[in-house]
């Protein structure tokens, strides 16, 4: 671990993620070959009869050996050929674009809502240190953190589209031929939800470190120098402070992509969350192979991008590579 | 529920060294406010939970009216969507939820605190193997892995317990790496070493008391999210039972009413967001007197 | 209006109206050209009204529960409810069934059961598919063969069991005979299903184009989410459909569709919880219809599975149900008790079996004389259909006085994995009369038998034959007798444990008007007939 510097470090890394991604790719597709019943069966349900039965067997080719399926599966999905639904013989990739593109701005809005949201609040309350914003901040952000993030759902559909007030609709709903965003008020619950769940944890970050920093000789060193106070948070404290941050910035990011399966459920958003459960209960096995990787892909970048990140931006660190 | 543990730093990043015994940061931690109100919380709804049962006026499967009923003189909170009473079914609601997160969490703790300190102390290819595999289960986010095992075999509460569990220990292991890294190379072990202490002594004796408050934090932390998890996962329809009494399973299927009756969201809702901000302050008290300690002061 | 029959070709035989009027009972005739023609039913009070001159125009958005990637658009067969809603938008029958559940001719102008194995089918003239081609006898013959053919896997194989592709004759442009290998009464009936659409030659489903008779044009299709239809310039009721538009939408679970509808984001839904109908009711703008149909959520013990081989076992579950404690918990009241037995519109339905009640008492005798005192059993069941999951739990409640444990499982891979092969089950069925039901349930050729019935040996081993001879029975007299015993062995010695009739509630935009109450099968009137009866204020 000490050869190379800085892109012997990105290699190794990269690599590595390659290697958890090939594992997972092995447990995933060994996983979804371990559940139990008859995809063919699962599919027609009811009008099953054994000619259908076999006729939809055939065509899925459920019958090859185990290593020839992971093989092929594997080889389609490093040619973007996530392979065909089971349900209803399209691409899975077709079936999956809208839908991910809409989880994807979910993603997309609620991240930049939060992060920018969690920086001015770190910050300010480092600055002000132990006064009243800093004091209720802290709390309300650790209180909202604690909760899981479908209470705090519900608890927004109960305050603001059902029970207190009804401003604003329980459910996204998706105009005829159209996206989610066309009608942004059913955006804002889901939105705000996965807001509250990502932004204490970044503002927590972003205090700790900033409050690291503006103890720092550097600061010490600015402030003797006679600078406005304004100078030195903005122009010296705060880049040195963002450092860790964008560690939590990834994995928060990444998290959110864990977090929209169940808000999704809640406010019924049409994504990738309701075609996880959806190909799970029909056993669609190539749809859930493919959001398995999809989403440990995801993880796995923004984890690296994460570690590249710090060790970047803390020059300590990069000594020891 | 974040991934903030993910990160090989603490919550509070200075809290790392400490070298005190865990019993002064306990009696410091309780010495807060938070800390005990957060305690306050805890206990009461784990008694809720437990005892519940006993004042419940009706079995969780009993008919106490017609469906979706206001509050009325035969059931105080209302009726839920099968006519059950909604008092009841709250007073049982909580048990399933609170052991299997307790057994998840400790399951995690436990392994993943061996995992931690053996990768810390190794420092050569096991750290490396044991990391990488660690890797492989944080991969994903902790839910999808729960879903797509549940799935697989059903939601039996074995199977609940394990899939949580199993994701937890992750991230206990990681954090219990980076506690226990500085500690590793600190003298203490290595006069320990060089005397030919054998290693799981070293691991128990010398290395784990030193690092009792990150893990304490980490198990309130690591406890919030497997009662948050566990909950989710029978709000989405898996729980044990498809009809039993349970706070997650209760809060979807009364929910399509939530506006002509809404108790049978609303109790659900506040008991598992009370509980959590509970666990959540004691996490948060023993985090802050730990830091206090080492920075020699003590905060609200 | 007097009937007027047609010109029939030479070959057959002729009728006497008193025993068409019979024949009318039993399903087997379907006169031409009159009945239909005032339109259906005499079933009242739908909350709106349904008169008041229809106007043209509008885009119509459903909203229907369940469905998601597995969705299809084929005019001969559905899995979930979107299929439905789907199907009926371009898609009919030769004969309909009104809100009475009465057959009429729709796309037929005449259906004759000339001899017991012989059925005439004549069309209307005129009628058009939405690609302009006319509607001749070599869709018909298409349509049927397509139906039978055991490699489609389509839902009405089964009732056409007595049809082999080589009966099917053309005799002229408008006229198909169908020559069948035994007797049978049911034809009439089975050409009604909804799930039996005319098809053009050709016809495959989607993806490939949809075209049918209806009122609609497929525009376009996402499964699992939304499709689009538009209106038919070509469709042959003039005057109809009075839509441009229609919008169905997939839901993955009914808050969000009660949400829909109540932010005006749809216009109906199906199948509304029944504990939501108050809060619907209190909406302005927003009514509810319920429709008494002879729909069924039957727990279904499999005769010949242990417990359940012991007749005594089967009894005592039956007995031990509360049954409208059933109606009252599982359908918030919006049902009516049945007594273990299915078809209740049949004209031969046996009102004089004595109406079950719940006996704990002699359940637990009879328990301990079959030595299954305190057993304890497990219950499958899914949300395939409103309530299914909530009679399993309501049943596990009651069941527990008479010292019987029973385990609910709801398993989301209810109808893939073990259908069919459970001991103790729980299904659902929509209104259907007698002998098509049991074609489609009740005999070891049906695709559904979840019961297994009938027995090999014993009471009710001569099920099977007392359904051949019922359906060689052209006059519903004849038929009436043998109905009779044979739902008297259903009733003594059947699987099933029936406990009410379930209504249809479905919810709607006042916005919306021409929904009526309904006995059939579908929600919303049949999907407002197909989406061609009902219309924007």
């Amino acid at each position: 671990m000490h050869s190379g510097g800085i892109w012997g470090f990105i290699l190794r890394r990269t690599l590595l993620g390659l290697l958890v991604l090939a594992i997972v790719s092995i447990l995933v597709f060994a996983a979804t070959q371990a559940l139990p019943g008859d995809p063919a069966r699962a599919i027609l349900g009811r009008s099953a009869t054994p000619q259908s039965l076999a006729a939809l067997r055939a065509k899925l080719n459920l019958g090859q050996p185990v290593l020839q399926q992971y093989w092929n599966w594997v080889t389609g999905l490093l040619h973007g050929d996530l392979g065909n639904s089971l349900a209803n013989q399209e691409p899975v990739s077709t079936y999956l674009r809208p839908l991910l593109i809409n989880s994807a701005f979910l993603v997309f809005l609620s991240g930049i809502i939060s992060i920018p949201l969690a920086i001015a609040i770190g910050v300010w309350g480092a600055v002000r240190r132990d006064k009243a914003f800093d004091v209720g901040s802290s709390l309300i952000t650790m209180l909202l953190a604690a909760v899981p993030e479908f209470v705090v759902g519900i608890i927004l559909v109960v305050l603001f589209a059902t029970v207190v007030v009804q401003w604003l609709p329980a459910v996204t709903q998706v105009p005829p031929g159209g996206r989610p965003w066309d009608d942004m008020t059913g955006m804002v619950l889901p939105t705000a939800t996965l807001v509250i769940a990502v932004t204490p944890y970044v503002a927590r970050i972003m205090r700790a470190s900033m409050i690291e920093v503006l103890e720092s000789d550097y600061v010490e060193m600015a402030r003797l120098k006679g600078l406005q106070e304004n100078t030195v948070i903005l122009r010296h404290a705060l880049p040195n402070a963002l450092g860790p941050t964008f560690q939590v910035i990834a994995l928060n990011l990444a998290y959110l992509a864990g977090g929209v399966i169940i808000v999704e459920y809640v406010f019924n958003y049409p994504g990738i969350g309701g075609a996880l459960v959806g190909g799970v209960t029909n056993r669609d096995l190539p749809v859930v192979q493919a959001l398995a990787m999809l989403v440990a892909a995801f993880y796995v970048a923004l984890n690296l991008m994460a570690d590249i990140a710090t060790i970047l931006v803390t020059p300590r660190m990069r000594t020891t590579l | 529920m974040s991934v903030v543990s993910d990160v090989a730093i603490t919550p509070e990043p200075e809290s790392v060294r400490s070298t005190r015994r865990s019993g002064s940061v306990l009696r410091d931690a309780l010495s807060l406010w938070r800390t005990r109100i957060g305690l306050v919380l805890m206990i009461a709804l784990v008694l809720v939970a437990s005892f519940g049962p006993f004042f419940a006026p009706y079995s969780p499967a009993d008919f106490a009216g017609p469906p979706f009923t206001a509050p009325n003189s035969a059931a105080h909170l209302g009726t839920d969507y099968l006519g059950q009473d909604v008092l009841s079914r709250f007073l049982w609601g909580g048990r399933e939820i609170l052991v299997m997160a307790a057994l998840a969490t400790a399951f995690g703790l436990v392994f993943g605190t061996i995992i931690g300190m053996l990768a810390a102390y190794s420092r050569n290819w096991l750290d490396e193997v044991l990391m990488r595999a660690m890797d492989v289960i944080l991969a994903f986010p902790q839910i999808m892995l729960a879903l797509v095992a549940i799935a697989t075999v059903g939601p039996k509460a074995w199977l609940i317990v394990l899939a949580v569990g199993l994701t937890t220990l992750p991230r206990v292991a990681r954090v219990t790496r980076g506690a226990a890294q500085p500690i590793v190379e600190r003298d203490f072990v290595a006069a320990a070493e060089a005397l030919g202490v054998p290693r799981i002594r070293i691991l128990g004796r010398e290395l784990l008391p030193n690092i009792m408050s990150p893990l304490m934090v980490e198990m309130s932390l690591r406890l919030t999210y497997s009662i948050g998890l566990i909950a989710g996962l029978a709000f989405l329809g898996f729980a044990t039972s498809s009809n039993g009494a349970n706070w997650g399973t209760m809060i979807n299927q009364n929910r399509i009413a939530v506006q002509a009756q809404p108790w049978g969201v609303i109790m659900p809702v506040l008991a598992i967001a009370l509980l959590t901000v509970g666990t959540g302050l004691v996490g948060d008290g023993i985090s802050r007197a730990a830091a206090g300690i080492d920075r020699g002061r003590s905060t609200g | 209006m007097v009937d007027t029959p047609r010109e029939l070709p030479e070959n057959l035989d002729s009728f006497s109206l008193s025993r068409r009027e019979l024949l009318m009972g039993a399903g087997a005739v379907v006169l031409g050209g009159s009945l239909a023609a005032c339109g259906s039913s005499s079933s009242s009070s739908s909350s709106t009204g349904a008169s008041g001159t229809p106007k043209k125009g509008g885009n119509f958005r459903l909203a229907v529960t369940g469905g998601g990637a597995k969705d299809i658009m084929d005019g001969q067969t559905i899995i979930t409810k979107p299929d439905q809603a789907r199907l009926m938008t371009a898609f009919e029958t030769l004969v309909v069934y009104d809100t009475n559940y009465v057959l009429h001719p729709h796309l037929a102008e005449e259906v004759t059961q000339n001899k017991p194995d012989q059925w005439t089918i004549v069309l209307k003239n005129g009628i058009e598919f939405s690609n302009g081609k006319t509607l001749t006898a070599d869709d018909v013959v298409y349509s049927l063969n397509r139906i039978i053919n055991s490699k489609n896997g389509l839902f009405g194989a089964a009732g056409f069991a007595s049809l082999k592709p080589s009966g099917i004759k053309k005799l002229n442009a408008t006229t198909v005979q169908l020559n069948l290998t035994y007797a049978d009464a049911g034809i009439g009936q089975q050409l009604g299903q909804y799930y039996n659409g005319i098809v053009p030659e050709g016809y495959e489903a989607f993806p490939k184009p949809q075209h049918g008779t209806g009122g609609y044009i497929l525009k376009s299709f996402t499964p699992g989410q939304q499709s689009v239809h538009t209106r038919n310039p070509n469709y042959w009721q003039s005057g109809k459909p009075y839509f441009d538009q229609v919008t169905i939408t997939d839901f993955a679970d009914a808050t969000a569709q009660v949400n829909a509808l109540q932010a005006g984001q749809a216009d109906a839904m199906t199948d509304l919880p029944f504990g939501e109908v108050n809060v619907i009711k209190g909406h302005p703008g927003l009514a509810v219809l319920v429709s008494k149909t002879g729909g069924w959520l039957p727990l279904c013990m499999a005769i010949d599975m242990p417990p359940f081989t012991d007749n005594r076992v089967r009894e005592a579950f039956r007995l031990m149900v509360d049954r409208q404690q059933m109606v009252e918990q599982v359908l918030s009241g919006y049902g009516t008790v049945a007594n273990d037995l299915y078809s209740p519109f049949d004209p031969s339905y046996d009102h004089s079996l004595p109406q079950r009640q719940q006996d704990i008492e002699k359940a637990k005798s009879l328990l301990k004389q079959a030595g299954q005192e305190g057993m304890t059993v497990d219950l499958h069941t899914t949300n395939g259909a409103a309530g299914m999951v909530d009679s399993a739990n309501v049943f596990a409640t009651q069941a527990k006085a008479a010292g019987v444990t029973v385990n609910v499982h709801n398993d989301p891979n209810y109808y893939g994995d073990q259908y069919l092969k459970l001991a103790f089950s729980v299904d659902f069925w929509g209104t259907r009369n007698y002998l098509p039901q049991v074609a489609n349930g009740s005999i070891p050729t049906a695709p559904y038998n979840e019961t297994h019935w009938p027995p090999k040996s014993g009471p009710g081993s001569n099920f099977l034959s007392l359904y051949s001879q019922a359906l060689q029975q052209l006059e519903v007299s004849k038929q009436t007798p043998i109905i009779h015993e044979m739902q008297s062995l259903e009733y003594n010695y059947g699987g099933y444990i029936i406990p009410f009739f379930n209504d249809l509630v479905d919810a709607y935009s006042t916005k919306v008007q021409g929904f009526e109450p309904s006995k059939g099968t579908l929600n919303l009137t049949y999907f407002g007939n197909g989406y061609t009866t009902i219309w924007f204020a």
